[in-house]
């Protein structure tokens, strides 16, 4: 007995080590020691050089009082982050999921194939296309249609209203991601209701008031979460396209801390201003978490041979 | 006689209630006829902004000339589509027989072709694209004393995009299946423990660890290397892929591998040759929409790989857009076609096997 509980155990670390290790040893190596090297570095002073002389609080000071561009950066951040969320990624993918399963299932997935594809094209392709949409002499796309069609003066958005340029990008496609989640929520509300509701005399709005509502409140709620934590780490869109200018006008929080390290080699600063939307990100994460429907993802597994 | 008096009333009332019937249902008929062209109305137009963009750069990268760019071509091809676009969608709203909805199509493209031939045929060219053979053609344009020796060949940058794209999915795939299955079916001892942690990793967003990830791989000497990327870009969206499999092992039904194993199989014999081959459409899942992933991947390869001689699509667009946007169009349009098609033609094709992801209850 003890020999066979002894083979079943070295079986047991055998498997543990065959199946999870390569994982385990990944996500230490890139996930969570990063972690822990920002952690630190954001109490050092590593300038271009990548030495660390002192440990010190200087970058939090910094951040505290010294710093002036960070409030214009935290502005920025507040507005990007909401107009994009409120207007495209929860309302207006709200108003795609509906309208594209109103339609002939065939359309439907036409147009949400089309919606999908700023998010399946590279990101500096797309950022080109709005770099050409948005040109500011009169062969951009936008001023040849102002121009030609409206008979009004051509546009720099770039230069004049380069936030707006960042939001309309970066809805476009967050716009789909939440269109693919509530539609496939709407899709999962059983058939009948629907009948049902038309037999009661519901008309469509009755419909998505009573029916298709109730069901989103989750999806919605997680993807309010989910966005608002990817649109505030995620800047690529915003470097491609207006490179966070012109000067500092649509640097958010997350580009601004990659730019203190990456254009002026600080990068002690750099990682202390990460580590404030890391705190956030694991925040977030919890929260999203507890969103998530739990009890079937933690089930004990069913087989007990190892 | 007193029976025939009461129906005949009934028969009337009857017939009448049946005339109602038919109108009602035309009028309603036609409420959902015009209650539907709205809506696809609706989407048509608000997609116009992201289908117009797209045309274009297809349009620019068989049209221009070095110099500038004519939009001329795009919105006379625009009068000729959209006209035919718009026909087609009342046939389509008016005929419900599949066969005159073909007939419709096939004579409307045909002469669509046809018109585009007669009127923008004679200005495509496939000049724009001699980037893919004449592999200094930036030094040309820029002269030589400018670029000279900036930029690697095209061909330098695709096959390290696709170095690095078929290497990162192939360890994803990997790793992740491991996992997935190893929480998806074994019980031990942390198991929920490391459940929890992989979601709040899951839900992380990675982008965060730019600058800590950066120095790592200086002080390992992975940095400029194809190989530090693989890594990383492998490990930041590793949770999400165990999740997904995780979800495709546990729509596995127990039985079979409880069978394997009696008919004398190992656990590991039990799921590389039972139920690997049972979550096939989640493997190709997986592994599309990471090569898609990785394909795209900017920020990271922008930051982590720095000579020319490791550059991949992305940063090759990139800067060939940066240096000659303004010169000539063209062939950045032709770049990016190039680019761009790899990615497309997947997502196209595998579309069924993406919309199948789910993660915790929630499809993505």
């Amino acid at each position: 007995m003890p020999d066979f509980a002894r083979a079943q155990l070295r079986r047991q670390r055998a498997n543990f080590a065959l199946f999870l290790g390569p994982a385990l040893l990944l996500l230490a190596c890139f996930f969570i020691a990063p972690a822990i090297v920002d952690l630190v570095l954001a109490f050092t002073d590593m300038d271009r050089t990548l030495a660390i002389t002192t440990l010190t609080l200087d970058n939090f000071s910094r951040m505290a009082t010294r710093d002036t561009r960070l409030l214009g950066a935290l502005g920025i951040t507040a507005i990007f982050v909401l107009s994009t969320l409120t207007i495209f990624n929860v309302t207006f993918a709200l108003l795609l999921a509906l309208v594209t399963t109103a339609v002939p299932r065939g359309m439907g997935a036409f147009f949400r194939a089309v919606w999908l594809l700023p998010r399946m094209s590279p990101s500096v392709v797309y950022a080109l296309l709005w770099l050409w949409v948005v040109d500011p002499n009169e062969r951009g796309l936008l001023n040849q249609i102002l121009v030609h069609v409206l008979g009004m003066a051509p546009l720099d958005l770039r230069n004049d209203h380069p936030l707006l340029v960042i939001i309309l990008a970066n809805g476009f496609i967050g716009a789909s991601l939440g269109m693919i989640i509530f539609t496939s929520a709407i899709r999962s509300i059983p058939e009948h209701l629907f009948h049902a509701a038309r037999a009661d005399g519901a008309g469509p709005l009755a419909i998505v008031r009573h029916i298709v509502f109730p069901a989103l409140r989750w999806p919605i709620s997680y993807m309010t979460i989910h966005q608002t934590l990817s649109l505030l780490v995620s800047f690529e869109y915003i470097l491609l396209i207006t490179g966070g200018g012109p000067f500092y006008d649509t640097t958010v929080f997350s580009l601004y801390a990659y730019r203190r390290a990456f254009e002026n080699g600080q990068y002690a600063y750099g990682a202390a201003l990460s580590l404030i939307l890391i705190v956030i990100g694991v925040i977030a994460a919890l929260v999203l978490w507890r969103l998530m429907d739990m009890r079937r993802l933690l089930q004990v597994p069913r087989i007990e041979v190892h | 006689m007193q029976v025939d008096a009461t129906v005949a009333p009934d028969v009337g009332a009857a017939a009448a209630l049946r005339a109602d019937w038919g109108a009602l249902a035309r009028r309603a008929r036609w409420k959902r006829a015009a209650g539907q062209s709205g809506l696809l109305g609706f989407l048509l137009v608000v997609s116009v902004p992201i289908i117009l963009p797209y045309f274009w750069m297809v349009v620019i990268s068989f049209t221009a000339r070095s110099g500038g760019v004519s939009t001329q071509v795009l919105w006379t091809a625009c009068a000729v589509i959209v006209p035919a676009v718009l026909l087609y969608s009342v046939v389509h709203l008016l005929a419900p027989s599949p066969r005159v909805r073909v007939v419709a199509a096939l004579l409307l493209l045909v002469t669509v072709g046809a018109l585009l031939a007669a009127l923008v045929g004679g200005q495509l060219h496939l000049a724009n694209y001699r980037f893919l053979w004449r592999t200094n053609i930036i030094e040309e344009i820029r002269s030589k004393a400018t670029a000279g020796g900036q930029f690697p060949s095209v061909w330098t940058a695709f096959f390290n995009s696709l170095a690095l794209a078929l290497s990162q999915t192939a360890i994803i795939l990997t790793v992740a299946s491991l996992a997935g299955y190893y929480i998806s079916r074994f019980a031990f001892r942390g198991r929920e423990a490391f459940l929890q942690g992989m979601l709040v990793l899951h839900a992380f967003p990675a982008m965060t660890l730019i600058i800590p990830i950066f120095l790592i791989l200086h002080w390992v000497g992975l940095l400029d290397t194809i190989a530090g990327v693989i890594l990383v870009l492998a490990t930041i969206e590793l949770p999400f892929y165990v999740f997904v499999l995780k979800g495709f092992f546990d729509a596995v039904p127990w039985d079979i591998e409880m069978s394997a194993m009696t008919d004398g199989a190992t656990r590991r014999q039990a799921f590389r040759m039972v139920v690997l081959p049972q979550v096939r459409a989640g493997l190709i899942a997986v592994a599309v929409f990471a090569f898609i992933r990785a394909w795209e991947e900017y920020i990271f390869v922008r930051t982590l790989l720095i000579e020319n001689r490791n550059w991949v699509m992305s940063l090759y667009l990139f800067w060939v857009s940066d240096d000659i946007m303004g010169v000539d169009y063209g062939i950045v349009a032709a770049v990016s076609v190039f680019y761009v098609v790899p990615s497309l033609l997947l997502y196209v094709f595998c579309q069924k096997y993406l919309t199948q992801m789910t993660i915790g209850g929630i499809r993505g």
